[in-house]
């Protein structure tokens, strides 16, 4: 058995709730980080979670209803047209796509490991005391990790 | 939050009056003029497909929500007895409504900061996902929470 037969362990799949975008994952995706930046929050309306790994680890199977909002200057969201499930967060010429946890389907056998631009979290909620590495926007390792 | 709470009604509402709030692109802008208990977390798995992750819902008298935008405003029927509003051009998500109830739930996430409240609860911790823990020390229910007394 040659190294790349034995990586390739599952297929992970997920999509939105009404079922008119699904995927496909085909690598190990990275540990779920949970981003408190605004947008993120704005979009999920509360703390977004995402995974990441190479955008060509990634078969949309059906997309008929997966539409993109170009969220910033460098970046660009993916969510579902009909029933407004959140779905992927892509930057521009970067390697990575990042995928919602939540749209995931269980069991994901994936784990936490960050919380991300801590400094721009709502008042609302306090980070709970669960151990995960904490990162601030200004800080070194703020974004989604592929394990490495 | 002290030196910034006035009475509306019959109580005493800390912190500002109003809550503001809308989507990530402005298409839906709205004031919910009727302050909430609190935040409560939900992680069923609609609301984790919905949301990307756990969502954080307050709940308020609908007659009390007025809105400023609503152009890209767009509803889903996402159970027999329910709908769930989000931006039809952003993504937001950002409500859900039970069919003649009176209550809508505005996610959290898209009031205008600071808002002043407190998460309450943890409901549908029995449906949540594998690959996080609730570690904070807010009550939690396996299903829905028991009505207010």
């Amino acid at each position: 058995m040659t190294e790349m037969t034995a990586k390739v362990e599952r297929v992970w799949t997920g999509g939105c709730a009404c079922g008119g975008v699904r995927y496909e994952i085909t690598t190990q995706p990275s540990p779920i980080s949970f981003c408190h930046c605004g947008q993120c929050r704005r979009q999920h309306s509360h703390v977004g979670a995402y995974t990441t790994f190479p955008r060509d680890a990634l078969r949309v199977v059906k997309d008929e209803t997966l539409t993109w909002y170009r969220s910033s200057e460098r970046a660009r969201r993916g969510f579902c047209s009909r029933c407004g499930a959140g779905l992927f967060w892509e930057a521009d010429g970067g390697p990575n796509v990042d995928v919602t946890a939540g749209s995931l389907d269980e069991p994901t056998g994936l784990r936490a490991d960050r919380h991300i631009w801590i400094d721009f979290k709502e008042d609302y909620y306090d980070l709970p005391d669960d151990g995960l590495l904490r990162r601030a926007s200004t800080e070194p390792d703020n974004e989604t990790k592929t394990e490495s | 939050m002290i030196g910034n709470e006035i009475v509306i009604g019959n109580g005493t509402v800390g912190g500002t009056a109003m809550l503001p709030g809308g989507c990530l692109c402005g298409g839906v802008r709205f004031l919910a003029t009727e302050r909430p208990m609190g935040v409560v977390n939900c992680h069923c798995g609609q609301c984790r497909r919905f949301h990307g992750h756990v969502g954080a819902y307050i709940t308020v008298p609908r007659d009390t929500v007025f809105f400023d935008a609503d152009a890209t405003l767009a509803w889903y029927r996402s159970s027999a007895k329910a709908e769930r509003g989000f931006c039809s051009r952003c993504g937001s998500s950002l409500f859900w409504k039970g069919d003649g109830n009176p209550l809508v739930d505005i996610a959290a996430g898209s009031l205008d900061q600071p808002t002043g409240l407190a998460t309450l609860r943890h409901i549908h911790v029995a449906d949540k996902g594998d690959y996080y823990d609730i570690d904070d020390v807010v009550e939690r229910f396996p299903a829905e929470a028991p009505e207010p007394p």
